[in-house]
């Protein structure tokens, strides 16, 4: 019933004498461009703990002096951040959550469902995610001031619920428009309601491509900037990045407190990430009858 | 008639309730709400005072204005068509070369090592990059001078030459790791055998790419493009955080250019004007790519 | 076709009416007052280890000792509350007191809209208008469009800026070049340093520093009746002044003789604080502000020394940032108190020894030398009435619009006269748009 994800290691053991030259070169080349693309962040890493003489002497690429924590500490005290970080998480889990189930919930109408006018309904969510967000802004201000939801962490997982969600039933309403109809079929021969069909058959099968959505709509919260930034006035209600943006401010001038500021506020990310790794090896895609 | 057979389409509705519920709420209202401000002078504290076509008629001659679409063209060509050439390249070597000569570890190493610049925050992206290419003491540059090079020494992002390029780099950076991880998931469909047989009857890697990889997935192509494109009009942090549109106007983009009318300047109505074309712009592309794709699904049916 | 236009009339007649209501707070102006507050909250941008981060800190820790009332303190980002004051004065988040940026574009502002509160009464009740006077008053006072330097009190300033050259002199001695005093010694000096390989000055063209050089030189020429003209619109700006044409007109001679690099253009402030501390240029026209941070800095790097810029009869510069006190907020008198904690004379010494520009301070117990030589020279500076304030004071693009035409000069794409005429567009644009005049 899954997709056939990346083999296990064991899977695909080929004997050596397959590999040619041109492979090799291949396996170089994607290496070589692997480490362009961790060069900004070996950068961060090396000036992350040096002293802020030492950065004013030998500048960003010398090799640090003495170990310094001082740059990290400066950012950890000023944000007080584990706070920091544990709004990040439980606003990003929230809004992931809730715009998955709120995506597949439409999906499932407009993919599977095929409701009348749906291709003008996708278009019209499709705007959701469209609309550039400083357009929203204002009005969104005035409407979550009036309910007393201004400078609050509830607007920001309002708000994203919404504009995540968007993407989500745009990309699972193509996918379910291809759901295996002989699982539709078989199910409805047993007798499965609608309510039933979706949660014991549409949802299990589609976990896969859900569990990427997951991924991706916590991610893309965690690092959202222009609402946050509008919204999270308080240091209590801050996100890391927002308390990061607080420090390149006009008068904080301290490159290598920067410098810590950003690497702590990757570590977690970067966790995440690799905790869910194999979750975003599994396609977005519904596994093929087999 | 719904795909599960019994079940008339508009049974499934109320499905829709609470989607459509919360999209008119938290987008619909704003944006019809944005749309009036932009016919209002508005400072943001006293009531808007309708002025009719005024916004619009100084957006026409506004030279800024007219500049920063023109850099989200550049802007498409580095976040949408760079990254996906790149990326097909990319995630169908990793799935026909790597995964099979070099074992599926290194394969997933390489997925991950491409999607990090993705996952940062990118205010912790444009912060490093600042650094990278400071004219002075910049990581760049110093390198240049260690290799010799220093004759090739730029002022990259301060220099109305180079700024836009380096800008389109570091989007590209960010950007290509998107492609690579929805292609190869794509990719996973595929049966392997398909690829076992084709090269069996001596088809190159080339050839598997062009019958095999392509066609299985261009639905995945049309998703990146798409949410690429919307993304790339509307780019905004890195612009704010490295270049503030400047030197000049070289790097402006109409979303930081509505924030500061919005913010800096307190001028709301105009800024909503800016953002309310922005939209429609967007939604235009985005009319014009569903349209292809339904008839490309269309002809693939046939 | 006539249910949907009424709808749509229906919806924006709505949409208006609830704008019309969030939009009524703010300019009310008699929140209900809290007559024994437990805790206040207060907003600051500088940061910790800064001079004014330093004694502000005491301030609160006294305030609190001696009232009982707890301090919620909040650091924040001058972009974050640039961005947002308005939004958040406008709701129940507004702190009780905050620092804020002086000037028309950004106190003037919000001080026109309503969203201060009117510190007339305090500054009786505390006697403030004894410590801050002349050119320190001006930027405390705005009249109902927001101009500044009338009508009432709106910001209270705990501390003093200007801008003036920060030489090194390690260097000058290494090349035995003299530290200049008359304009012409300057730019012999600036010569001799470019023959011998070396780029005098440090400059960013992506912030605030070239900007305060090019206001420099404009106020090294300009009458008083064209700063008043250009800072509170007393009359219109001649773009075509000699003295104009001399700031700029000088700094594109200094580009084109290498004294100022192309590489500006690339750099923020903090690149060009760092390129003078690791001895890369050996002269940096900047403000008082780095001042604390140098001392740290070049402890056992190299000799350096800071004098008013040569020639100069005027210099960039005012009061510091001002307090501010939200007309939302509800705890008012206690605000005011603590504002006039940072204004008491022990604290402004420690403000002093700090390393910063007090204005209250015991001068006979500010101990080191370094800092002795800051405040005397302030105290010149103010006793001679040279504080000539900013160039991006009078409209709220002036900043960004200053900064993006002077990137143009250094590169080459515009010449003077270009840049004149871009900038008077600009700056008249943004007066129309602000409706001061």
């Amino acid at each position: 019933m899954t997709s056939v994800g990346i083999k296990t290691r064991d899977a695909i053991r080929r004997p050596r004498k397959h590999r040619s030259g041109g492979e090799w070169a291949i396996l170089a080349l994607l290496i070589v461009g692997g480490l362009i693309m961790l060069f900004p962040l070996l950068v961060i890493l090396l000036n992350a703990f040096k002293s802020a003489t030492d950065y004013a002497t030998n500048g960003p690429l010398g090799f640090p002096r003495e170990f310094s924590l001082k740059g990290i500490q400066t950012f950890w005290n000023a944000t007080e951040f584990p706070w920091r970080i544990w709004t990040s998480v439980w606003t990003s889990g929230l809004v992931a959550a809730f715009a998955v189930v709120l995506s597949s919930l439409s999906a499932y109408a407009l993919g599977i469902g095929r409701v009348k006018g749906r291709s003008w309904i996708v278009l019209l969510i499709m705007l959701a995610n469209m609309m550039p967000q400083e357009a929203l802004l204002y009005p969104l201000y005035m409407m979550f001031k009036s309910i007393g939801l201004y400078d609050s962490d509830w607007a920001i997982v309002i708000i994203f619920t919404v504009l995540q969600s968007a993407f989500g039933t745009y990309l699972l309403s193509s996918v379910y428009g291809t759901f295996p109809k002989a699982i539709l079929e078989a199910a409805t021969i047993d007798g499965a309601s609608r309510w039933q069909i979706f949660h014991k058959v549409v949802l299990p099968v589609s976990r896969p491509t859900l569990s990427v959505l997951l991924v991706f709509f916590f991610v893309w919260t965690w690092n959202e900037y222009m609402i946050p930034n509008a919204f999270l006035i308080s240091s209590r209600t801050q996100t890391v990045p927002i308390a990061l943006s607080t420090l390149s401010g006009q008068n904080m001038m301290d490159a290598t407190t920067t410098a810590g500021a950003s690497l702590i506020s990757i570590v977690p990310t970067l966790i995440f990430f690799l905790i869910f790794q194999k979750t975003l090896a599994r396609g977005i895609t519904v596994g093929s009858v087999k | 008639m719904s795909r599960i057979p019994g079940n008339p389409s508009r049974r499934f509705f109320i499905y829709l309730v609470p989607g459509i519920a919360m999209l008119i709420w938290i987008v619909v209202i704003p944006t019809v709400w944005n749309i009036y401000l932009s016919f209002t002078q508005y400072r943001g504290i006293r009531p808007p005072i309708w002025i009719g076509l005024e916004n619009w008629k100084s957006l026409l001659h506004d030279h800024t204005f007219w500049v920063s679409f023109g850099n989200s063209i550049w802007m498409i060509l580095a976040m949408v068509v760079i990254p996906i050439v790149i990326g097909l390249l990319l995630s169908s070597l990793i799935f026909d070369v790597i995964q099979k000569k070099f074992g599926a570890r290194m394969a997933s190493t390489l997925r991950a090592v491409y999607y990090i610049p993705q996952i940062l925050p990118i205010a912790v992206a444009s912060l490093a990059m600042g650094w990278i290419l400071k004219p002075q003491e910049g990581v760049v540059n110093e390198l240049l001078k260690a290799v010799g090079l220093g004759a090739l020494q730029q002022n990259w992002l301060g220099s109305p030459r180079t700024a836009l390029i380096m800008l389109m780099l570091i989007m590209i950076w960010i950007q290509l790791g998107y492609p690579v991880v929805i292609f190869l998931s794509g990719l996973q469909r595929v049966d392997p055998e398909l690829y076992e047989a084709a090269s069996l009857d001596g088809a190159g890697w080339y050839q598997r790419f062009r019958v095999i990889t392509l066609p299985a997935i261009t639905p995945e192509i049309f998703v990146v493009a798409l949410t690429c494109t919307i993304a790339a009009l509307k780019v905004f942090a890195p612009v704010y955080m490295l270049t503030t549109g400047g030197p000049g106007d070289s790097t402006m983009v109409p979303s930081y250019y509505s924030y500061s009318q919005f913010f800096q300047t307190q001028q709301v109505g105009y800024g909503a004007a800016i953002s309310t074309a922005l939209a429609v712009v967007i939604i235009i592309v985005a009319i014009v790519f569903t349209r292809i794709q339904q008839n490309s699904e269309q002809k693939s049916e046939e | 076709m006539n249910r949907i236009r009424k709808m749509v009339t229906a919806s924006i007649a709505a949409l208006t009416t609830v704008t019309l209501l969030a939009a009524c707070g703010g300019t009310s102006g008699s929140t209900a007052q809290e007559s024994k507050p437990s805790s206040i909250t207060i907003w600051t941008y500088e940061s910790a280890d800064s001079a004014m981060g330093i004694a502000w800190k005491k301030a609160m820790t006294d305030f609190t000792a001696k009232t009982g009332i707890k301090v919620n303190y909040e650091l924040k980002s001058f972009e974050q509350l640039n961005a947002n004051a308005s939004q958040v004065l406008n709701s129940s988040s507004a702190p009780d007191v905050m620092e804020y940026n002086k000037g028309n574009a950004t106190a003037g502002v919000l001080a026109s809209q309503g969203l201060l509160a009117n510190l007339n009464k305090y500054v009786k009740q505390y006697g403030w208008n004894k410590i801050i006077t002349g050119n320190l008053a001006t930027t405390g006072k705005y009249s109902d469009k927001g101009v500044m330097g009338s009508g009432n009190w709106y910001g209270i300033t705990s501390y003093g800026e200007d801008v003036f050259m920060y030489y090194n002199k390690s260097m000058f001695t290494k090349y035995g070049i003299a530290i200049p005093t008359t304009f012409d010694q300057l730019e012999t000096a600036l010569a001799a340093f470019k023959a011998k390989g070396v780029t005098p000055l440090s400059e960013a063209a992506q912030e605030y520093p070239l900007g305060q050089l090019w206001w420099q030189l404009f106020l090294m020429k300009a009458t008083e009746s064209q700063i008043n003209a250009y800072q509170m619109y007393t009359g219109d700006v001649n773009w075509n002044s000699a003295a104009m044409k001399f700031a700029t007109n000088t700094i594109n001679d200094w580009v084109a003789k290498g004294y100022i690099s192309k590489n500006s253009t690339g750099m923020k402030a903090q690149d060009a604080g760092d390129s003078f501390t690791n001895g890369t240029n050996p002269m940096f026209f900047s403000g008082t502000w780095w001042f604390g941070t140098f001392e740290s800095q070049l402890k056992n790097k190299f000799e350096w020394t800071t004098a008013t810029f040569p020639g100069a009869e005027r210099v960039p510069g005012s009061s510091g940032n001002i307090w501010v006190i939200p007309s939302n907020s509800k705890k008012q008198d206690a605000a005011a108190e603590f504002i006039d904690y940072t204004l008491q004379p022990d604290i402004q010494t420690l403000m002093g020894n700090s390393g910063g520009v007090p204005i209250n301070a015991d001068l006979d117990k500010i101990t080191d030398a370094k800092n002795q030589e800051l405040l005397k020279q302030y105290k010149t500076v103010l006793n001679g009435d040279m504080l000539g304030y900013y160039p991006d004071w009078p409209t709220s693009t002036m900043y960004d619009d200053m900064n993006s035409a002077l990137q143009n000069l250094v590169n080459g794409t515009t010449d003077t006269s270009q840049f004149l005429s871009t900038l008077k567009t600009k700056y008249d644009k943004g007066v129309e748009a602000a409706g001061v005049k």
